[in-house]
């Protein structure tokens, strides 16, 4: 009986190949927008540490002072980052399964070891060890420095893949130098890492120095800070009017530039951790600093995400438009559905008093809606693979954003088919009322 | 000719007209909406910047090692760069505008603590600064050499003279004229004002209130890094990039050149997001009315073949060719007309969520009027087909039984 539905839809629509290409191509297209726009925002608001996103907390504390808050738009944000103090002073609780302080920084990498090839400019990470394990991060060659290397401040590093490859060729250089340099002068660091190719996006971890933005070439303790008084290469931002001459100033500051992340296993910990930084607050506003009210917080990856609005407003503006187009495409086919059917009602009726009994009907058309439906869906994908490839040229250093990947592509068939067949069903309904009598009568 | 007939036909198949009406009001929702998002950011797109943005690109510099000498690095660069034919001028500068991202400091009109200070986007830059960026003085002058000033890492210390722009005067000073005031800095140091900037933009570029606050002080950056701002002769800006890479590299000091960028690099990417939403938002509103049209052309077609006969009876009867022409023209008037009508109110309704959800502007009511009128317009164009089809069907149809 199927068979015998499929090329009845089939045979109807070659009667009418306009009419059929109109559906179908409006049906495409709504499903390709829709996928294209959806494909974008899904990557963009995608967490990639979702696995570890119950144990993971962004640490934040209003250090604000004055009378503004950090944001005068959003006022019930605390500055998304730490000063280097109270980052130095969370590292000393016990609490934490796991903590990280860290910032951004660079090194002038000179390749003393390869002829004729140019010193170049390294973005680093100063952070604390626990962020390789905090963080999922996947090692080629070598591994992390342990608590001993942070503590003494010594001159290790790890190194991104990328930076591998371009410095050493891609070989397992853990146990070799390479040389470092800045105002500090310069000096040798031994490689004790590779990293694999690691990508997470949206930078997770560092949200306010380009949310899109690839890792760090590499990665060194954050005890060389004050060791070599590095600045930071990520913002600064600061409220207090106070003359910064030297690194010891800024690192007393009121200027907020230090990421703060902990993991906390157990809801016991949570707490304690909460009642923890309540306290330090607590005790920073009895010695005259922040200056505003109480307002700590640990985020999750996912809320974190969430409060750095990372998903641009344009990206949701986009997808509630192409689901009105495909709203449009929807009753564009509703009416091209409902004339064609009506237009073969004489058919229907005469079928129906030759015996054809109205579910037989309702099968029939539906099975043609479906038809409809699945080839709008199949040809849709296809437009939404072109729309990403057109997307790609828009978004340029955005290429891991904008893969169409299998569940996209069955997220477009389902759209596709039960769109099509909600169309599909007034229609349907409507030519299986037909009278026969009547659709004889008129002949 | 009377509306009558066609309404009370249309009353006869309400679905069809509901399913189109529906289209074009949501149609006109979007398009009015999408229309008024890329208008507003093309706007923001092409607003004059106040500086030669074509001919002008950046260098940065970073240095290292115990023999590093910023001051000396910048002397030598700066020379090298000013001798090269074809450069017009050339300064060291700490941010880039319209990048993005940039230096910011508050300063006050008066030491008194009641009046308001003001965050504004710096530019430490030399004597050639205003000449390098190609901004226009609209009063006053640029900095000479004795003003530059550089103190290693004693950066707290203000400078004697800045230059700010007409904007961030007007903010500091209302409508008197800012030239020869005095401005002072968070600690409460004092400079005074020897040029006006007529315009210019600075860093971030979403910051529609602001973007016109610049101030300029006359410093060498402490370093290890150093940007310098090139403007060149028109055409000749990729060459001398080029060329100012490779001497810069060359040159036997212990740095890297770790860039050298057109300004437009930074324009493009500043601005990737609204150019972005502008293309997306141009092929939605475009499909949208693409498949209005072919939904109407569609439609009517159909309509007119189920029509066949009633149309042959009434050209029998004395119907015109025009009359059944005007006659589907009218239908679609009045459809289209009943779903403008609709789609105002949507428009609005979507543009009112669109302002208070995403803080977008709000919809100017001139975008739904053109939308209307354009409405019109391709109704009436992708009717036109199909009703000049059903105008030739001959009135000896009626006579033939089907």
């Amino acid at each position: 009986m199927f068979s015998y539905h499929l090329r009845l839809a089939l045979k109807s629509l070659r009667r009418n190949p306009v009419i059929g290409g109109l559906m179908i191509g409006a049906i495409a297209l709504g499903v390709g927008l829709c996928v294209t726009t959806l494909t974008v925002f899904r990557l963009m608001s995608a967490n990639p540490i979702a696995p570890r996103n119950d144990v993971l907390y962004a640490v934040t504390l209003d250090s604000w002072g004055g009378d503004r808050p950090r944001y005068e738009d959003r006022p019930e944000l605390p500055p998304p980052e730490l000063t280097y103090r109270d980052a130095m002073a969370l590292l000393e609780s016990d609490i934490p399964t796991r903590q990280v302080a860290m910032h951004k920084s660079g090194f002038v990498l000179d390749p003393v070891h390869t002829d004729g090839a140019k010193p170049f400019l390294v973005e680093a990470r100063m952070t604390t060890n626990d962020f390789f394990a905090m963080f999922d991060v996947p090692f080629l060659y070598g591994g992390a420095w342990n608590d001993a290397t942070d503590a003494e401040a010594q001159m290790v590093v790890v190194l991104s893949k990328a930076t591998n490859d371009k410095v050493f060729g891609g070989v397992n250089s853990v146990g070799r130098t390479i040389e470092l340099g800045s105002r500090f002068g310069i000096r040798e660091f031994t490689v004790i890492g590779v990293l694999d190719e690691w990508l997470p996006t949206p930078k997770f971890y560092d949200l306010n120095n380009g949310a899109f933005d690839r890792p760090e070439d590499v990665f060194a303790p954050l005890s060389l800070t004050p060791a070599l008084l590095l600045g930071t290469h990520g913002n600064v931002n600061c409220w207090k009017d106070e003359p910064i001459d030297s690194f010891e100033d800024f690192a007393e500051s009121e200027c907020v530039w230090m990421q703060y992340w902990v993991e906390l296993s157990t809801p016991e910990q949570v707490e304690a951790y909460r009642a923890f930084i309540d306290n330090y607050a607590r005790e920073q506003k009895r010695l005259g600093r922040f200056e505003r009210p109480l307002n700590n917080h640990l985020r999750k990856p996912d809320e974190w995400l969430d409060v750095n609005a990372v998903v641009q407003d344009d990206n949701r503006v986009l997808v509630g438009l192409s689901f009105m187009f495909l709203a449009v495409c929807l009753l564009n086919m509703i009416g091209l559905l409902l004339a064609k059917f009506l237009g073969a009602a004489p058919i229907v009726g005469l079928r129906r008093a030759l015996g054809a009994s109205r579910s037989a009907i309702f099968q029939q058309h539906l099975v043609e809606v479906g038809v409809i439906g699945l080839a709008g869906g199949a040809i849709g994908i296809g437009v939404a693979a072109l729309g990403l490839l057109g997307v790609r040229r828009l978004y340029n250093n955005y290429d891991a954003l904008t893969h169409l990947d299998l569940t996209m592509g069955f997220v477009a068939l389902s759209i596709a088919v039960c769109s099509g067949i909600l169309a599909g069903l007034y229609p349907t309904w409507r030519i299986c009322r037909t009278a026969p009598a009547a659709q004889l009568k008129t002949q | 000719m009377h509306l009558r007939p066609i309404l009370s036909a249309m009353l006869r198949n309400k679905t069809g007209a509901i399913l189109v009406g529906l289209q074009i009001a949501i149609t006109l929702a979007v398009v009015a909406n999408a229309v008024f998002i890329i208008v507003e950011r093309a706007q923001r797109i092409a607003r004059p910047s106040g500086i030669d943005s074509e001919n002008l690109f950046f260098v940065q510099s970073y240095g290292y090692g115990p023999n590093y000498d910023q001051l000396a690095t910048v002397h030598h660069d700066l020379d090298l760069i000013r001798s090269l034919p074809g450069v017009v001028a050339a300064s060291v500068t700490t941010g880039v505008p319209l990048s993005n991202s940039g230096a910011a400091q508050n300063y006050s009109a008066s030491l008194d603590p009641d009046v308001e200070d003001f965050m504004v986007n710096t530019y430490f830059v030399d004597e050639q600064g205003v000449a390098a960026f190609g901004v226009k003085l609209s009063a006053g002058r640029p900095f000479t050499e004795a003003e530059v000033q550089y103190s290693g890492e004693q950066t707290s210390e203000f400078v004697p003279s800045v230059i700010i722009t007409k904007a961030f005067g007007k903010r500091l000073f209302g409508d008197e004229p800012a030239l020869g005031r005095t401005i002072y800095d968070a600690l409460g140091q004092p400079a005074t004002i020897v040029g006006v900037i007529d315009h210019m933009l600075g860093a971030w570029i979403d910051s529609d209130e602001t973007i016109g606050d610049v101030v300029f002080l006359p410093r060498i950056s402490w370093g290890p890094d150093v940007r310098y701002v090139v403007r060149t002769e028109p055409g000749r800006r990729d060459d001398l990039m080029m060329e100012v890479e490779r001497k810069l590299s060359e040159a036997d000091l212990t740095r890297a050149i770790s860039w050298v960028r057109p300004h437009s690099y930074y324009t493009e990417r500043s601005y990737r997001a609204h150019t972005r939403m502008i293309a997306l938002l141009s092929v939605i509103a475009i499909l949208m009315v693409a498949i209005t049209a072919l939904g109407i052309v569609g439609l009517a077609s159909f309509h007119v073949n189920l029509r066949r006969k009633q149309i042959g009876t009434r050209r029998a009867v004395g119907a015109r060719r025009v009359d059944i022409l005007r006659y589907f023209m009218l239908e679609n008037w009045l459809l289209t007309t009943g779903g403008a009508a609709l789609g105002t109110i949507l428009a609005f309704a979507f543009g009112q969520w669109l302002s208070t959800a995403y803080s977008l502007p709000r919809l100017e009511p001139q975008y739904v009027v053109i939308g209307v009128v354009v409405l019109w317009i391709i109704g009436q164009v992708a009717v036109y087909v199909p009703a000049r089809r059903a105008a030739a069907i001959p009135p000896a149809i009626a006579t033939r039984t089907v």
